[in-house]
């Protein structure tokens, strides 16, 4: 399977009576952009801003990131089972622009777990998304739509716009392309090289709001999904989407996943990437266990891999199921790097690891994701919710977004820490 | 610009304080003015920046007689001069020395909301009781190198005050690195910056272990105690039972304020009442079931019945709740000796149901 990415550099982006890209500046038709947007009966008006560095903006309600992309001399390819008609993504050629992101915003929503992210201060500094030029859009929902319904749209919504802006650059010059070319099959099978697989936990249910899990692949949720092979193109090129919320995850970061990019920097040269096994976090025992013997079977079995990095999505449950696949894993002879996400500020990394596993000898501190962080930075102006949207706090504090300072965990500011592994973070004892 | 000096109040035992040897480690509490002993090496660390206004001095003795009572006693000597920092020790290796000087960190930096450091060296058992509620630096096991040891304490010192945010933290907090300063770690966790990236850190270190060569783990695993199960229970019938859940079931408004994730608390709370008006303070499962019927995560309405049909002796009537998600082992470990106390304290409950999520 070949993928290339044909990424052009956005150096500014304004509101114009045409949509289109020339000379690094990206020109939005909002009129155009909004009409697309409101082709979804779910919503009812949808608020489109253009937000860069140094604006004093707070974007709240945030519940996606989106990179612009979209697939070239395919019509009805993006996204598939989002946007386009389901089909396997991840080959052909597909246009990608950097320096700009769609940050999607559902200002209606019930969910007391938001995403922040600021045009300025510490948060901006933080985060990628802070750095950028981005697209902001927050739909309301229309009449007698259900609330879970509505955020689908919404997310869809940014997803379409994604789309939209990257067809519009069509004939601007390309400033890199990326190939991803990985014909796994055909990977020799008398190459001294080791053969490494990664284990791709993609959701966990245990949030799921109003009992309903989040779509996030191929159009449908993954909650009943048992352990399954991709390709990392998949992953990398609209099959994965991000969740109905940020959890230190988003889709931007999905669509530039740090594990399989850094795999594939190695593949070739001192090891052979043999794929992904994409799963699903369980709530219950049996289907755990079940689930973390079949990925050890096709870790070990089925792809051949001699080595396996095990990486986990937000929160404490998940480290179970990662557990006892990696254990399976060690007990098969496939050697393991396992994540973990310290779940408290407190103690020693020692006392945070959740699983008794001797053989798990090999642990990445990949980022404590409920770090708790102060921002000492009041916004003037608000996008997504207003002054008085309520913010996010584990301890029973009440406050609000106009406040001069907030008290907020690291996870829901989008791009500051990812569950892919992007982020050059580490956790250390202090 | 003129400058004020920094008010600095040192504490010392006996033998540093120039009191006396051993057979003074019995006197009480007494100040000197201005820096005595290792204090005149602090002071000439500080410089012209600050002041050491006055010395505390207890003896070991006296002060490991009630440590918490003392430590009290000698902190409302410190607050009397108003300082802007306190240093106590070094105490080397002296284990009653070290834990006079946590103790007067712990109960000064509590009650003034200033920085306290201390230096000890890793033997001492003041480091691991005290490391939290103090900066104490490293120290050698036996008293030399306190010129060194003064500068290291006052470079802290002003790092501390300064304000200066790390950024190398994610969370840009005014927390000095351990390494950088010296310092035991205060069992604190906190996101660094670093060069490489989680996804880069993990592949090299993967390829190493494949590789047949040393590779370092980022966390050393815990071992964890094996708790025998205590024999059972022969006859219910005549047994007053309490219920226990970590799952968060609280009364509504959650009067005890327990925390939806890394919560260190617990309540006690009347069950009839709780059954009438409940929410869950808990971030870690799926809350439904249990908000339409908690009697799914505890269960009343089973025991219930059990009583009435004489199968149970009687349901203790408090409920005992905390919040079990993300607490580390190390405090859920306290919060159940804690409950477990509580419970043998009251004298009529014969057994207990532990219900988790």
């Amino acid at each position: 399977m070949r993928l290339e990415i044909e990424s052009i550099d956005i150096k500014d982006i304004l509101e114009g009576p045409k949509t289109y890209a020339a000379d690094g500046v990206l020109s939005i038709n909002f009129k155009e952009l909004e009409k697309l947007i409101l082709k979804d009966p779910r919503i009812k008006s949808v608020e489109i801003a253009l937000v860069k560095p140094g604006e004093n903006v707070r974007l709240l309600n945030i519940c996606d990131v989106v990179q612009p992309r979209c697939k070239i001399g395919r019509e009805d390819a993006d996204f598939p089972g989002f946007i386009g008609r389901i089909q396997t993504a991840g080959s052909g050629r597909t246009r990608s622009l950097r320096g700009v992101a769609i940050i999607v915003s559902n200002p209606g929503t019930n969910r007391k777990e938001i995403g922040v992210l600021d045009m300025c201060g510490p948060i901006a500094e933080k985060s990628p998304y802070g750095k950028m030029k981005n697209v902001s859009i927050a739909p309301t929902i229309a009449d007698g739509v259900e609330e879970r319904d509505f955020e689908d749209a919404v997310k869809i919504a940014g997803l379409a716009t994604a789309v939209y802006l990257a067809r519009a650059a069509e004939g601007h010059a390309v400033d890199e392309v990326e190939i991803f070319d990985l014909d796994i099959p055909k990977i020799d099978p008398a190459s001294p090289l080791p053969r490494v697989a990664f284990y791709y936990q993609m959701y966990t249910p245990q949030f799921d709001y109003l009992a309903t899990s989040d779509p996030c692949f191929y159009g449908t949720h993954v909650r009943t999904l048992t352990p399954t092979i991709l390709h990392p193109n998949e992953i990398l090129d609209g099959g994965l989407v991000g969740w109905n919320v940020v959890k230190a995850i988003d889709t931007y970061s999905i669509q530039n996943h740090g594990i399989i990019k850094e795999l594939y920097r190695h593949h070739g040269k001192d090891l052979n990437f043999v794929g992904v096994i994409g799963i699903c976090a369980n709530t219950e025992p049996e289907s755990r266990t079940r689930c973390a013997f079949m990925a050890a079977n096709l870790v070990k079995n089925v792809l051949g891999a001699d080595g396996v990095i095990l990486a986990k999505v937000t929160g404490g449950m998940p480290h179970i199921d990662l557990a006892v696949a990696g254990e399976e894993c060690e007990k098969l002879g496939v050697k393991t790097a396992i994540f973990t996400q310290p779940l408290t500020p407190f103690g020693t990394l020692s006392d945070t690891i959740l699983f008794n596993a001797p053989c798990l000898d090999l642990i990445i501190a990949a980022s404590a994701t409920f770090e708790r962080t102060k921002v000492p930075w009041k916004a003037e102006k608000f996008l997504g919710g207003t002054a008085k949207t309520r913010i996010f706090c584990p301890d029973p504090i009440v406050q609000y977004a106009g406040d001069p300072v907030i008290d907020i965990e690291e996870y829901l500011l989008p791009g500051v820490l990812d569950c892919t592994g992007n982020a050059r973070v580490i956790v250390k004892e202090y | 610009m003129d400058e004020k000096k920094l008010r600095v109040v040192n504490y010392l035992n006996q033998f540093f304080g120039q009191v006396g040897g051993e057979d003074k480690a019995t006197v009480g509490f007494m100040v000197k003015d201005g820096p005595v002993g290792p204090g005149l090496a602090l002071q000439k660390a500080l410089g012209d920046r600050a002041e050491i206004v006055a010395t505390v001095i207890c003896g070991d003795d006296y002060f490991a007689g009630n440590v918490d009572g003392n430590a009290k006693e000698g902190a409302k000597l410190v607050a009397s001069y108003k300082p802007d920092i306190f240093f106590a020790g070094p105490s080397f290796a002296g284990g009653r020395y070290g834990v006079a000087c946590g103790a007067m960190c712990k109960e000064v930096g509590a009650q003034l909301g200033i920085p306290v450091i201390t230096s000890m060296n890793e033997e001492n058992p003041g480091v691991d009781l005290y490391r939290k509620y103090a900066f104490i630096c490293k120290a050698p096991n036996i008293a030399r190198g306190i010129p060194e040891l003064a500068n290291t304490m006052a470079r802290l010192a002003f790092r501390l005050l300064s304000g200066e945010r790390e950024m190398d933290l994610v969370a840009w907090e005014n927390l000095p690195k351990p390494s950088e300063y010296d310092y035991f770690s205060r069992n604190l966790l906190r996101n660094e910056l670093c060069d490489k990236s989680i996804a880069e850190r993990a592949v090299e270190k993967l390829l190493a272990k494949l590789q047949g060569k040393p590779f370092e783990s980022e966390v050393t695993p815990p071992v964890f105690e094996k708790v025998p199960p205590p024999p059972p229970i022969k006859d219910l019938s005549t047994c007053e039972i309490a219920l226990i859940s970590d799952g968060g079931l609280v009364p509504k408004g959650n009067p005890t304020g327990l925390a939806t994730r890394s919560n260190l608390k617990w309540g006690a709370y009347d069950m009839e009442e709780l059954f009438q008006a409940w929410e869950v303070a808990h971030a870690g499962y799926f809350n439904d079931h249990v908000l339409n019927r908690p009697d799914r995560l505890v269960p009343y309405d089973v025991l219930r019945e059990l009583v009435k049909e004489g199968k149970v002796g009687k349901l203790h009537g408090t409920f005992f709740s905390t919040s079990g998600n993300c607490t580390v082992t190390k405090r859920c470990g306290e919060i159940g000796e804690e409950i477990g106390a509580e419970i043998l304290r009251r004298g009529t409950i014969a057994g207990a149901i532990l219900t988790s999520t």
